[in-house]
C-alpha cells in the first residue's frame, strides 16, 4: 500500500506515528511546499521574542523521517485527481496513491485594507515571516499590529519583550474573542497597558501608506493616525486548499471530515487545520486550527489510514500560553452566548480570574487570566468536559474531586 | 580521592531511629537514603533524615573547641587546654561551694540509653547527683505512669491489631516508622481511632477521628472504662489474676456517664458507644499508645494511667495485637544510684518531685532554673550541658536564658552554635551519631542495632568526652573503657553477643523471640509478673498508697486541666505547644537551608471562629500574651475542623517566634514535674508589622 | 518496568516526599513548589491524595508538545521533560488529565517527575508506605490480595463463623 500525506505540519507528523504503530511496511510519502525540516509554528513567537533558539524550532524526529520509512519529496501539490487516485506536482509530475491524508494547513489572510499588500507588511505564520521579523525586530522600533487573535497578541508580546514600541489595533470591541471571555478580554488589555502596549479596539483601519522617511502612516476611523516602523497583519486564516479545486472532494472554507477523518472520497482522510471534523459538543463539522486538535486528527487518521477503526469522540478547542506575564488558558465554550452559568474562582483560590463555565448543568468550559498553576485544573478537566461527566459539587470543591475521582476505579 | 562507602546504621536527627544507609565520599556524607533492611522503617526515611547529609557538612559546624574572652567573644583554644580548664573549674566549684554546685544535662540530641547512662555516671562518679535532661518536660510522665500501671511501658503491637487508638499523638510527625505499622495493622484489617485535639495528619486516615476537649482525655477514659463495665466487656481472667484496684475501678468509674463524660469532653455520647463498640469486636487485639499531647497537663500521669488501664481490662496486655510487655536483655547498669546514690546531696526536684525521681532519677531542669538565681537551698554554679538547647526548648526562655548567664561555669558540647552554646563560657565541638560506636536495644522486638565510627574529624565522642572529664576530675577509675569499641563489648557481654554479630545485621540484630502473654508462664513459674509492688497490674497503686503524697491519688482520678481549674477571664484562649512539624525536631535544623527556606517561621495556629472573633486572617502578625511575657508571631488560619475551638496551636523551636517565651515553667503535673505545656493561658492582639 | 504507585488509603499527607522531591528537583531548597509531586489532604472529604506523574502508556503530554521536548526515557521508562527544548508553552500542562506537569517560573519551562533516573526519592520518603516503585504486577497483586481480605471478611460475617481465640471470647 502507498499512502500520500499532503502537508509537514502537525497533523502530518502526528499521522505518520500513529500509522507507522499499525504499519510497519507500507511506503510513506510526504510532500510539503515549505522548504527544510518541519517545525513547528507554534514555537515562532518563542523564537521571536528570543526565548527559544532558533533551531529549537524544528520537530524533533523531521530530520529523521527516512528511519520511519518516509519518502520526502519538497514540491507544491497543484491537484488532485480522485478518480484516478493521483496527485500532479509542481516539478515532481503524478504521484499515485492508494490512501491520501490532506493535511496541508492554513495560511493567514489579509484583511480588504488598502495599502496592505506592499514591503514592511508582514505575517507571522511561516518560518520565511520569522526570518524577515527577526531582522525588523532587530534594526527598527515601532511596530503596529493589526488584529488582536492569539497570534497577533504573542507577536505583541515578542516586540514588547524585545524593547519595541508597540501598538495593537484591533476592529473589534475587544481582544482575542476565540480565547477569552469579555472579563478576560478586559483584563488582558489592561495588562497589556501595563506593559506599554498602546491597544486600540472598536478601530477600524481606513487606509495605509508609506511616507518617504520609510515610515507607515496608518489613517484609522475617527482616530488620530499613527506611525509605524514595520507592521505585523494578524487578522483571519484560510484553509490550504486551493488545489482541490477540480477534484470531487467536498470542501468550503475547510474539508468537513467524518468521526475517521474520511472526507466524501473513500480512500481520502483530511486533518489538522485544513479540516472540519466534529466536536466534543456534538457539532458535526468545525474548524478550530489550534495544533492540539491538529495532532488528535492527525493521529485518528494515521490510524485508519493503516487500517484500523478508529473513531474520534470530537475535538474539544484549548488554547494556552505565557504572555505578559500571565498565563491565558481556555478550553470548550467559555462565551457568554454558549453558557447558562458561571463560576469564578476567588482570589483566595491563587489562580488568577478563573471562570468555570456551564451548560445545561453540565461543565463546558473554562477560561483564565492567571497563573501557571491553574492550568492544570483545564487538563483535569479536559476529561470531564470530553465524557459530558456531570459534577453535582460547588465549584470550590471540584479540585477535591478531579483529584479523588482517579483513584475511585 | 574517590574513596567512597555506602554504609548502614541508624538515623539520629529524631529519637525514632530509623535505618538508613549513608553514602560516603573522601569523609564526607553525600546522601542519606533508607535502609531497606531494617526492621521497622523499610527503607523508608522522612526528610530530617535525608538532610543530614546537609546538616552534617554545613560550614558552621564547629571543630575546634571555643572559649569566651573577657570581652564576650568566642576563641578557638585546644582540646587539651579547655579540658584542663573545664576540669579545673568545675573541681574549684565543688571546693568552694560543695559537691553538688555543679550538674550534667544530657540533651536530646545524643539519644537516651547509652548516653545518658554515662552522663549520669559521670555526675554520680565526681560527686553531684545533679543529671539533668529533656525527660522532665518530655517522655518521662509516660514513662511513670505505665511503669505505675504495669512496671514497664508496653509496646503497641500496631501491625497485628484489630483496632488502634492513638491519643495525643501522630506517628507521622513524631515516630515516622510507626505509620507504616499501623498501615499495616490497618491494611490487614485494623480499624484507627485517633482521639486528639487537632485534626492531625494520621487523623486524616481514622476511621474515627474524636476531637476532644485539651486536657480532659482521662474523663473519657474512664467513660469509656464504664461503659466497658457495663457491657461486660471486661476480660475477667485476665483482671482476676494479674491485676489489683478492679473493685476500686467499677466504684470510682460509676459516675462517669456517657452525658457526664460529653460534658467535661465536648465527645457525644454516640461517638463513646462507638468507640466501645469498636473495643468490643477488637479486643484483645487493641494496640493504643499515648502521646506527648496528655503529658503536658497538670492531670497528666493520672490521665494516661487511665487511658492504659483500658487495654489492660479488654485483655489486650502482652497479647499478639494488642500491648507487647518488653523483654529484657540483662545489660550492665552504667549508672550509680545503688553504689553511689547522694541522695544526702540533696538532688534538684527529688523533694519536690519524689515520685518521678525515684523512678527515673531525674533532677528537675524548671527547678534548676530557679535555683540558680536564687541560690535557695544551696548554691549551683556549674553547668555542663551537651546535646541540648533549652534556650529554646525549655519553659519560660526568659528565665531560661537569665539563669544560664548567672552561671560561673556553663559548658556546651553541641555541633553548633545553638542560641544556648552562644551563652556559654566553653563550646566543645561534638561528633555526630555517624562519628561514634553506640547501641540502641528494643525491649519489645527484642532487637539490638549499633552504629559505627564512620565519619572521623578528630573529635572527642560523647564516651571521650566523659571519661576525660572524668579522669581529669581524679574519677577515671569509673570509665575503664578505652573507648566507646570497649565500653559497647562490656555492655554487650552478659547477652553472650559481640559488637560484631551486631554488625552483621545494623538494620536490627534478633537477639530472640519475645513470647506472648509471658505473665502466664511467670505465674506458673512463680516469678514476679509485672514488676510493681505487688507484681501485678496495679490499676490502684500501691507505690503512690505507700508515698501518700497530698494531692496524689492512688487511683487514678480525674482531675481537670489547669485552665479549666483556674481560669483567667483575662486571658481568654488557651494555648499548646509542642507540635512538631516534619521538618525539624524541637530546637533543631532551622539551620538546615533547604528546610529553612520551606518553612521560616512558627505560627499560630487557629480555629477560623476565633480567627473571626479576633478579626484576624492568614499571615496577620500577632502578640501572644501569658502572665509570663509576650512573643510575637504570625496567624495561620486552620480549618474548622483541625482545631478545637477557643485553643490554639505554636510549635517551639523558632528563634523569631520563640512560643515559649511565654510558657509557664510555674504550674506542673504533681506526680511528675512536667510543665503544662498545653494549659497556657493566653490572650492574643493584632499588632502591624 | 517500575512505575511509582499510591495508596490514597495509607497517605497521611505528612509531605516528606514533596520535601525530598523539591530538594532533588532545585538542589536549594525544599519549597513545595519545587516539587514534582503534590498531596492534597481534603478535610472534608476525609481524603489524601498524592499525585505524581504515571507515566502514561501514551501520553498526551507527549503527543502535544510542540516542541518535542518530552521523550521517554529508554533506561527508566519515565516520560521526561528535557529543558533545554522545552518552550514554556504549557501545552503539556493543559494536556495532563492529572495535574501533573508543573512549571517552573524562574527557568520558564515545564517540569515533572523523571523518576530521579531510577530511584524515586519521594518513595523513598514516602514514611506511611502510600508510595511504592514496584512492577504494576505486584501492585496489582497487593490490590487483589487487598480485595480477597474484604471478601473474606464478608464471608466471615455473613456465614456468621466466629473465631475463638485464646481469650475464649
Ligand atoms: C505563529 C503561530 C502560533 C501558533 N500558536 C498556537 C498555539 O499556541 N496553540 C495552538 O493550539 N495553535 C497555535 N497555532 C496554530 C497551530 O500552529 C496550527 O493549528 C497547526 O500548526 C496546524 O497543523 P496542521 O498540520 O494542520 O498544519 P500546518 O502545521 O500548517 O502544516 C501544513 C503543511 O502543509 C504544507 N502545504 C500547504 N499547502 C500545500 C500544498 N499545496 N502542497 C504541498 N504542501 C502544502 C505546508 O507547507 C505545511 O508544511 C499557531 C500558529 C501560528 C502560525
Ligand atoms: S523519623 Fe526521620 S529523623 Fe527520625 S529517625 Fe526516622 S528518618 Fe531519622
Ligand atoms: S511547556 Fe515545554 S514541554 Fe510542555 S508542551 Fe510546551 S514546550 Fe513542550
Amino acid at each position: 500500500m502507498k499512502a500520500v500525506i499532503i502537508g509537514n505540519g502537525a497533523a502530518s507528523l502526528a499521522a505518520i506515528r500513529s500509522f507507522r504503530k499499525y504499519d510497519k511496511k507500507s511506503s510513506i510519502t510526504v510532500i510539503s511546499k515549505e522548504g527544510g525540516n518541519a517545525y513547528s509554528r507554534v514555537l515562532l513567537p518563542y523564537v521571536l521574542r528570543g526565548k527559544l533558539s532558533y533551531e529549537k524550532l524544528f520537530l524533533p524526529f523531521s530530520d529523521k523521517l527516512d528511519s520511519l520509512g518516509v519518502t520526502y519529496i519538497e514540491d507544491e501539490v497543484l491537484s488532485v485527481d480522485d478518480a484516478e487516485s493521483v496527485l500532479k506536482l509542481g516539478k515532481h509530475g503524478d504521484l499515485f496513491y492508494d490512501t491520501l491524508l490532506i493535511a496541508s494547513g492554513s495560511k493567514a489572510l489579509w484583511p480588504p485594507i488598502k495599502g496592505i499588500c506592499q514591503p514592511g507588511i508582514y505575517h507571522l505564520w511561516t518560518i520565511n515571516d520569522l526570518n524577515r521579523l527577526q531582522i525588523e525586530f532587530s534594526e527598527k522600533k515601532e511596530v503596529v499590529i493589526i488584529g488582536s487573535g492569539f497570534v497577533s497578541l504573542q507577536a505583541a508580546w515578542a516586540a514588547c519583550s524585545r524593547g519595541l514600541k508597540v501598538t495593537l489595533i484591533e476592529i473589534a470591541d475587544r481582544l482575542m474573542p476565540l480565547v477569552l471571555d469579555v472579563r478576560g478580554s478586559g483584563l488582558m488589555a489592561e495588562q497589556m497597558s501595563k506593559f506599554g502596549v498602546n491597544v486600540y479596539t472598536s478601530t477600524i483601519t481606513e487606509e495605509i501608506s508609506k511616507r518617504e522617511d520609510g515610515k507607515f502612516f496608518i489613517l484609522l476611523r475617527d482616530k488620530e493616525n499613527i506611525l509605524a516602523d514595520f507592521i505585523i497583519v494578524g487578522a483571519g486564516v484560510g484553509a490550504n486548499i486551493d488545489f482541490l479545486k477540480d477534484s470531487a472532494i467536498e470542501f468550503a472554507r475547510t474539508i468537513p471530515v467524518d468521526n475517521y477523518m474520511l472526507t466524501n472520497v473513500l480512500n481520502v482522510f483530511a486533518a489538522g487545520d485544513v479540516a472540519a471534523g466534529p466536536s466534543v459538543f456534538g457539532d458535526e463539522h468545525v474548524t478550530h486550527a489550534l495544533w492540539p486538535t491538529a495532532v488528535e486528527m492527525g493521529k485518528i487518521a494515521g490510524a485508519n489510514m493503516a487500517g484500523q477503526n478508529i473513531r474520534y469522540d470530537g475535538s474539544l478547542n484549548m488554547n494556552v500560553t505565557q504572555m505578559f506575564d500571565v498565563t491565558v488558558a481556555s478550553m470548550g465554550k467559555f462565551n457568554d452566548a454558549d453558557i447558562d452559568d458561571y463560576y469564578v474562582y476567588d482570589a483566595e483560590s491563587g489562580k488568577g480570574y478563573c471562570k468555570l463555565c456551564y451548560k445545561d448543568g453540565l461543565i463546558v468550559g473554562i477560561c483564565l487570566v492567571g497563573t501557571s498553576e491553574a492550568v492544570s485544573l483545564l487538563g483535569k478537566l479536559r476529561p470531564i468536559i470530553r465524557n459530558r461527566l456531570a459534577v453535582k459539587l460547588p465549584p470550590a470543591k471540584l479540585d477535591a474531586f478531579l483529584n479523588v475521582r482517579f483513584f475511585q476505579k | 580521592m574517590g574513596n567512597k562507602k555506602k554504609v548502614k546504621t541508624t538515623c539520629r536527627m529524631c529519637g525514632t531511629l530509623c535505618g538508613i544507609t549513608a553514602h560516603i565520599e573522601d569523609n564526607k556524607v553525600v546522601e542519606i537514603e533508607g535502609n531497606p533492611d531494617h526492621i521497622f522503617s523499610k527503607g523508608r526515611i522522612c526528610i530530617k533524615g535525608s538532610s543530614a547529609a546537609t546538616w552534617l557538612n554545613l560550614p558552621d559546624r564547629i571543630y575546634k573547641p571555643l572559649k569566651k574572652n573577657i570581652k564576650g567573644d568566642f576563641e578557638e583554644i585546644e582540646l587539651e587546654q579547655a579540658m584542663e580548664e573545664i576540669a579545673a573549674k568545675l573541681l574549684e566549684l565543688q571546693n568552694k561551694y560543695g559537691n553538688n554546685a555543679i550538674g550534667f544535662w544530657k540533651g536530646e540530641g545524643i539519644d537516651f540509653e547509652q548516653q545518658e547512662g554515662l552522663y549520669r555516671r559521670l555526675a554520680h562518679a565526681v560527686g553531684t547527683p545533679n543529671y539533668f535532661s529533656n525527660d522532665t518536660q518530655c517522655y518521662a510522665s509516660r514513662h511513670i505512669a505505665f511503669y505505675l500501671v504495669y512496671g514497664c511501658w508496653p509496646l503497641a503491637d500496631y501491625a497485628n491489631a484489630n483496632l488502634i487508638i492513638n491519643w495525643g499523638t501522630n506517628a507521622p510527625i513524631s515516630h515516622s516508622h510507626w505509620t507504616q505499622a499501623i498501615n499495616e495493622g490497618r491494611e490487614k484489617g485494623a480499624k484507627l481511632i485517633i482521639i486528639d485535639t487537632r485534626y492531625t495528619e494520621i487523623a486524616r486516615q481514622a476511621d474515627i477521628y474524636v476531637q476532644i476537649r485539651p486536657g480532659t482525655d482521662g474523663a473519657l477514659a474512664w467513660g469509656i472504662i464504664r461503659e466497658m463495665i457495663k457491657r461486660n466487656e471486661i476480660d475477667h481472667d485476665f483482671v482476676d489474676k494479674f491485676t489489683v484496684g478492679y473493685d476500686k475501678v467499677v466504684e470510682y468509674a460509676k459516675s462517669f456517664t456517657p452525658e457526664y463524660v460529653a460534658e467535661i469532653t465536648a465527645i457525644s455520647p454516640a461517638v463513646i458507644h462507638q468507640i466501645v463498640d469498636e473495643i468490643t469486636k477488637a479486643r484483645p487485639r487493641l494496640a493504643s499508645w499515648v502521646g506527648c499531647g496528655i503529658e503536658h497537663q497538670i492531670n497528666g500521669v493520672n490521665n494516661i494511667r487511665a487511658i492504659t488501664m483500658i487495654d489492660a481490662l479488654a485483655g489486650a496486655t502482652d497479647r499478639k495485637g494488642g500491648m507487647r510487655t518488653p523483654m529484657g536483655f540483662n545489660l550492665p547498669d552504667l549508672t550509680l544510684y545503688e553504689k553511689k546514690p547522694l541522695l544526702e546531696l540533696d538532688p534538684i526536684g527529688a523533694k519536690r518531685f519524689p515520685v518521678i525521681y525515684e523512678m527515673r532519677h531525674e533532677c528537675h531542669t524548671l527547678m534548676l532554673m530557679d535555683q540558680i538565681l536564687s541560690g535557695k537551698p544551696y548554691p549551683f554554679k556549674g553547668l555542663v550541658m551537651s546535646a541540648a538547647n533549652p534556650v529554646l526548648t525549655n519553659a519560660n526562655s526568659g528565665k531560661v536564658t537569665k539563669a544560664l548567664s548567672a552561671l560561673d561555669l556553663f559548658v556546651v558540647k553541641d555541633l553548633f552554635l545553638t542560641e544556648t552554646a552562644r551563652m556559654a563560657d566553653y563550646v566543645i565541638p561534638a561528633a555526630s551519631y555517624l562519628e561514634r560506636e553506640e547501641m540502641f536495644f528494643n525491649g519489645a522486638m527484642r532487637a539490638g542495632f549499633i552504629t559505627g565510627k564512620y565519619l572521623d574529624y578528630g573529635l572527642q565522642t560523647e564516651y571521650e568526652f566523659v571519661k576525660e572529664l572524668a579522669e581529669r576530675m581524679g574519677a577515671g577509675e569509673y570509665f575503664p573503657w578505652k573507648d566507646d569499641h570497649e565500653l559497647n563489648e562490656w555492655i554487650l557481654k552478659p547477652t553472650g553477643y559481640t559488637t560484631e554479630d551486631l554488625h552483621t545485621a545494623p538494620g536490627g540484630f534478633i537477639f530472640g523471640d519475645n513470647p506472648t502473654e509471658k505473665h502466664y508462664q511467670k505465674a506458673a513459674s512463680g516469678e514476679k509478673m509485672f514488676d510493681t509492688p505487688t507484681g501485678k497490674v496495679e490499676f490502684y497503686s500501691m507505690y503512690l498508697e505507700a508515698k501518700n503524697i497530698p494531692g496524689i491519688d492512688a487511683l487514678p482520678q480525674y482531675h481537670p486541666p489547669y485552665y479549666l481549674a483556674q481560669p483567667d477571664p483575662e486571658y481568654p484562649f488557651l494555648l499548646s505547644t509542642g507540635a512538631r512539624k516534619q521538618k525539624y525536631f524541637h530546637g533543631r535544623y532551622r539551620n538546615i537551608p533547604q528546610l529553612y527556606k520551606a518553612e521560616p517561621n512558627g505560627h499560630l495556629e487557629m480555629h477560623p471562629d476565633d480567627a473571626k472573633a479576633l478579626g484576624l486572617k492568614n499571615g496577620d502578625r500577632v502578640r501572644v500574651t501569658s502572665r509570663i511575657d509576650s512573643f510575637d508571631t504570625i496567624v495561620q488560619v486552620m480549618h474548622e475542623k483541625e482545631i478545637f475551638k477557643g485553643s490554639m496551636q505554636h510549635t517551639h523551636g523558632f528563634v523569631n517566634e520563640n512560643v515559649n517565651n511565654i510558657t509557664y515553667d510555674d504550674v506542673y503535673d504533681p506526680i511528675s514535674g512536667f510543665p503544662v505545656f498545653k494549659s497556657i493561658q493566653v490572650k492574643v492582639e493584632k499588632i502591624d508589622k | 518496568m517500575k512505575v511509582i504507585t499510591l495508596d490514597t488509603s495509607k497517605c497521611v499527607g505528612c509531605r516528606n516526599c514533596e520535601l525530598a522531591c523539591a530538594f532533588i528537583n532545585s538542589k536549594e531548597t525544599c519549597e513545595r513548589k519545587f516539587s514534582m509531586i503534590r498531596v492534597n489532604h481534603y478535610i472534608e472529604e476525609h481524603a489524601v491524595i498524592p499525585m505524581t506523574c504515571l507515566h502514561c502508556e501514551d501520553p498526551w503530554c507527549m503527543a502535544v508538545c510542540p516542541s518535542g521536548a518530552i521523550t521517554r526515557d529508554p533506561e527508566t521508562n519515565a516520560v521526561i521533560i528535557q529543558d533545554e527544548k522545552c518552550a514554556g508553552c504549557k501545552m503539556c500542562i493543559l494536556a495532563c488529565p492529572y495535574g501533573n506537569i508543573h512549571f517552573d517560573a524562574e527557568l520558564m519551562v515545564s517540569h515533572k517527575c523523571n523518576l530521579c533516573e531510577g530511584n524515586p526519592r519521594c518513595v523513598g520518603h514516602c514514611i506511611s508506605g502510600a508510595l511504592n516503585f514496584e512492577e504494576i504486577e505486584d501492585f496489582n497483586e497487593r490490590s487483589r490480595k487487598k480485595v480477597d481480605l474484604e471478601i473474606s471478611k464478608y464471608m466471615k460475617q455473613t456465614c456468621k463463623t466466629q473465631e475463638v481465640d485464646s481469650n475464649g471470647k
